[in-house]
């Protein structure tokens, strides 16, 4: 409770006895006195503000809360997109991929891409790890009697094993060394019957329509979480499949680029696709190589958004609410400035400095707080609370057992302005009312 | 001093300042219509992911011989008696299905690939998504059907249609391939395209015939219930010793996670919500209380208990929230039935049917939800009003008096 309305302070005396009269008798002023106006304007919203220390804080509070919970929540769900989609890129397709134009939509072997020039083109981008050539195909894959079907993938092992999230996923034997060997997963080594050290047949159509037929001997098994993966998927050497299949030294189905960053990856992805563009090749980005990932990204960032406006809302009316109780505590005020001639205008300017003042502050405490807070599990990565069967689906979605938090500056400019203009517009509400107020009546108004 | 001046007490209070407590109503109630509103999509999006889980050939509980789930393979299959049916009670049973699925390779002209061949009776599949998914073409007629359906995508794959012929290959009983010719008699349009990239259906009597065994691979169960699920499964282990007795957490074990992820979800959302509201809540009421000091001096000088005031307070506040409350549980129902239809996402389809939901969002309304919020709202109004009580309680009365 304020002891005394106009106490001792001899900054606000002065304001509301000169400077405040001057405005509303609008004598002409030099820009130079606006400015000290202003500055004056502000040293009162300061004073008002302090004069009711809980309610500033808690208002503010609350502004913190929301503007805290909206980075953060958003800094993990970022986080996290980028760990899936990077782990994503380098357990299979790479951040950016070139592939013949018709590939994509009709993943033939017949259409290969020539791959000298390209890879030229591909290492110089800024941001590139590696680049390397694949050769893939659809092929029956047997042991004895037992037959299944399988994607052979060609690599070229020596590249590949330097970002392959696969190396890590070989549950036995090793990784592709050399040509004649092949790693499989882990379901289909089951459903054969193999395991590493044993010899495998694989059976496919060659280029213009001749058999690929290769004899191979399994070095490792794999088993990456990726039920797909684990029941079809082969790794083989480029060499190998090359001969096999038919195609040239020079020939692949794919290029596929690995980028420092995920943020890297776009950029190549933009920059080679307008340097291809006209050409017989297609860029494909990762939200072409991962389409699920993308949509999912999406799906996540519609769900968030619908959080954000009702957070956005219930801290409107908060404030709301403050801003009622000041203008009731303070009606007795407003009517002695209005007596001794200041404007209404005033006044509410007045009073939308102080939502202001506390809307900044707000989003500051909460900026800070969420950026500390960002900064210091950006490395060591916050544990995910889940149960122990929870584990094997954020694994199948790339996840780690750790979500690395990455700080969302589009978060902290959409929610700051939401909360601003919220804020802003709930001050001016009740300061509606002010003009219904007769100085006479307001003077003698008991808070 | 009665509980009904205390009620008395607290209704003035909030009537006296009608505006102030308007917004803070609306507050609490957008709020919880927000909380309510976003659970029901939540639980929407929880039971259809179980639903789809039950449907792709899942069903609540899977009979199997133990050895296939390792080795999936016709010679790891089981002999079914003639007459067979789930021996529990046939009320909770909303229907059951035995099946052979076992990989095969399928060849067009143009194309291979790997799938699984499943060998069904259409008349039992009502339980799976085979029952109700949109069928270009015909669909399989009965068990010696000996045509074969796939889906729309893997046709695509394949560069083959309706009416065509293509070649499965897959492993007899005696583990020796057997390789035949099938006419397609339809494609399935599957939401989303992992179904129909995997699954190939034809008569099970037929394939049988092909694999030369009168086995099959799976018993498949589908409850009217899930809940039943546990209880159920209980009694089919005891009768089927020799056999793995699976439920759907067992056999699905991603929509399990997610299924728990939701309910926890659920609670977040509602912390989130609460934790924004609850600064206003403590103003407005520090603010009541600070009005009233004088008058709260008063009353105690009179002879009003500290605990009194102290109850005074806390009722007050967990007044308003209730009075809010029930303005957002009516705001959730109404956001409830205004959307009862489902909501469509077919923007968003691909992403939500990669994790095994459909495009179309229905709302599910579990009156449990709403009761939850109700009374963990009102734990919230009592949490809020301690700090504003505390400070009712510490009034002087002789001080407060005096001002």
């Amino acid at each position: 409770m304020p002891r005394s309305r106009f106490g001792g302070s001899s900054l606000l005396k002065h304001s509301v006895s000169t400077e405040t009269s001057r405005i509303a008798e609008n004598r002409p002023r030099r820009s130079a006195y606006a400015d000290i106006l202003v500055l004056r304007l502000f040293a009162i919203t300061w004073r008002n503000l302090w004069r009711n220390r809980r309610r500033t804080w808690l208002t503010v509070g609350g502004i913190a809360f929301a503007v805290w919970m909206i980075i953060f929540s958003r800094s993990m769900q970022e986080g996290t997109f980028d760990t899936m989609i990077d782990s994503g890129a380098r357990l299979m397709t790479g951040h950016v991929q070139i592939q013949h134009h018709a590939y994509e939509s009709d993943p033939r072997v017949d259409n290969t891409l020539l791959t000298s020039e390209l890879i030229e083109i591909a290492r110089v981008q800024p941001g590139v790890e590696s680049v390397s050539a694949r050769a893939q195909g659809f092929a029956l894959v047997s042991q004895g009697d037992r037959s299944f079907g399988a994607q052979i993938v060609g690599i070229e092992p020596e590249i590949e094993r330097e970002w392959s999230g696969m190396v890590s996923f070989v549950s036995q034997g090793r990784y592709l060394q050399q040509p004649g060997e092949v790693l499989i997963g882990a379901t289909l080594a089951r459903n054969l019957g193999l395991a590493a050290g044993d010899e495998m047949l694989v059976l496919g159509t060659a280029k213009r329509g001749g058999i690929a037929a290769l004899a191979l001997s399994v070095v490792g098994v794999f088993d990456s979480h990726q039920p797909e993966f684990n029941r079809a998927v082969v790794f083989g050497h480029i060499a190998d499949f090359r001969d096999a299949w038919g195609m040239d030294e020079d020939e692949a189905h794919a290029l596929v680029l690995i980028a420092q960053t995920v943020a890297d990856g776009e950029r190549i992805h933009a920059r080679l696709e307008a340097s291809v563009d006209g050409s017989d090749v297609n860029a494909l980005g990762w939200q072409d190589l991962m389409p699920e990932a993308e949509q999912m990204r999406n799906m996540k960032t519609v769900s968030s958004e619908i959080m954000f406006v009702v957070i956005a809302i219930i801290i409107t009316f908060s404030v709301v609410n403050t801003f009622m109780m000041v203008i009731f505590e303070r009606t007795a005020e407003f009517g002695m400035l209005q007596a001794i001639g200041m404007k209404l205008r005033t006044i509410q300017w007045q009073l939308q400095m102080e939502a202001f003042c506390i809307s900044l502050l707000g989003i500051a405490i909460g900026f800070v707080v969420a950026y500390g807070m960002i900064a210091a599990l950006a490395d060591s990565g916050v544990p995910i609370p889940v149960p122990e069967e929870a584990m094997a689906m954020y694994a199948r979605m790339n996840v780690g057992d750790r979500l690395y938090p990455e700080f969302d500056w589009g978060a902290l400019r959409t929610g700051g302005l939401v909360l601003l203009v919220g804020v802003q517009l709930a001050a001016l509400i009740p300061t509606l009312r002010l003009r219904r107020m007769r100085p006479v009546d307001a003077l003698r108004h008991e808070a | 001093m009665s509980l009904k001046l205390i009620w008395q007490l607290s209704f003035r209070n909030i009537l006296r300042h009608r505006r102030r407590n308007l917004m803070l109503f609306l507050a609490i109630a957008i709020a919880v219509t927000g909380v309510t509103g976003m659970n029901t999509l939540i639980r929407g999006m929880q039971y259809d992911m179980l639903d789809s889980a039950v449907e792709n050939l899942t069903g609540h509980i899977k009979l199997h011989a133990p050895e296939y789930r390792d080795d999936p393979n016709i010679n790891k299959g089981f002999p079914m008696a003639d007459n067979f049916t789930p021996p529990v009670d046939a009320g909770e049973v909303m229907g059951w299905a035995a099946r052979i699925r076992i990989p095969a390779v399928i060849m067009s002209e143009r194309e291979t690939r790997g799938i699984q061949i499943v060998g069904v009776d259409p008349n039992d599949e009502y339980i799976s998504f085979l029952g109700d998914v949109p069928i270009e073409g015909e669909g399989l007629t009965d068990a010696s059907d000996g045509r074969i359906l796939i889906g729309k995508e893997l046709a695509d794959q394949l560069e083959t249609k309706i009416g065509r012929r293509i070649v499965i290959v897959t492993q007899g009983i005696d583990g020796a391939n057997r390789e035949k010719g099938y006419r397609i008699v339809g494609t399935y349009d599957a939401e989303g395209t992992g179904l129909e990239k995997i699954y190939a259906f034809t008569g099970l009597a037929n394939l049988q015939g092909l694999l030369d065994s009168d086995y099959v691979t799976e018993v498949s169960i589908r409850l009217k219930s899930e809940p039943q699920t546990p209880s159920m499964k209980d009694s089919l282990v005891r009768a089927f010793q020799d056999l793995a007795v699976l439920d759907w957490q067992e056999l699905e074990p991603q929509a399990a996670a997610m299924f728990v992820f939701a309910d926890g979800a659920i609670y977040i959302w509602f912390l989130l919500m609460m934790t924004t509201l609850i600064f206003g809540l403590v103003n407005t009421l520090i603010t009541s209380v600070m009005e009233r000091v004088r008058e709260l001096g008063m009353v105690r000088a009179l002879g009003m208990s500290k605990r009194m005031v102290l109850i005074q307070v806390v009722v007050e506040s967990t007044l308003i929230m209730a009075i809010g409350v029930a303005f957002g549980l009516a705001g959730g129902y109404l956001f409830y039935l205004s959307i009862a239809d489902g909501l469509d996402l077919s923007a968003w389809a691909e992403g939500m049917e990669s994790v095994g939901m459909s495009s179309v969002m229905v709302p599910v309304l579990h009156w449990a939800d709403f009761f939850l919020v109700a009374y963990l709202s009102l734990i919230f109004g009592v949490i809020a009003s301690l700090y504003p009580a505390w400070r009712a309680v510490r009034i002087q009365p002789l001080e407060a008096l005096r001002k």
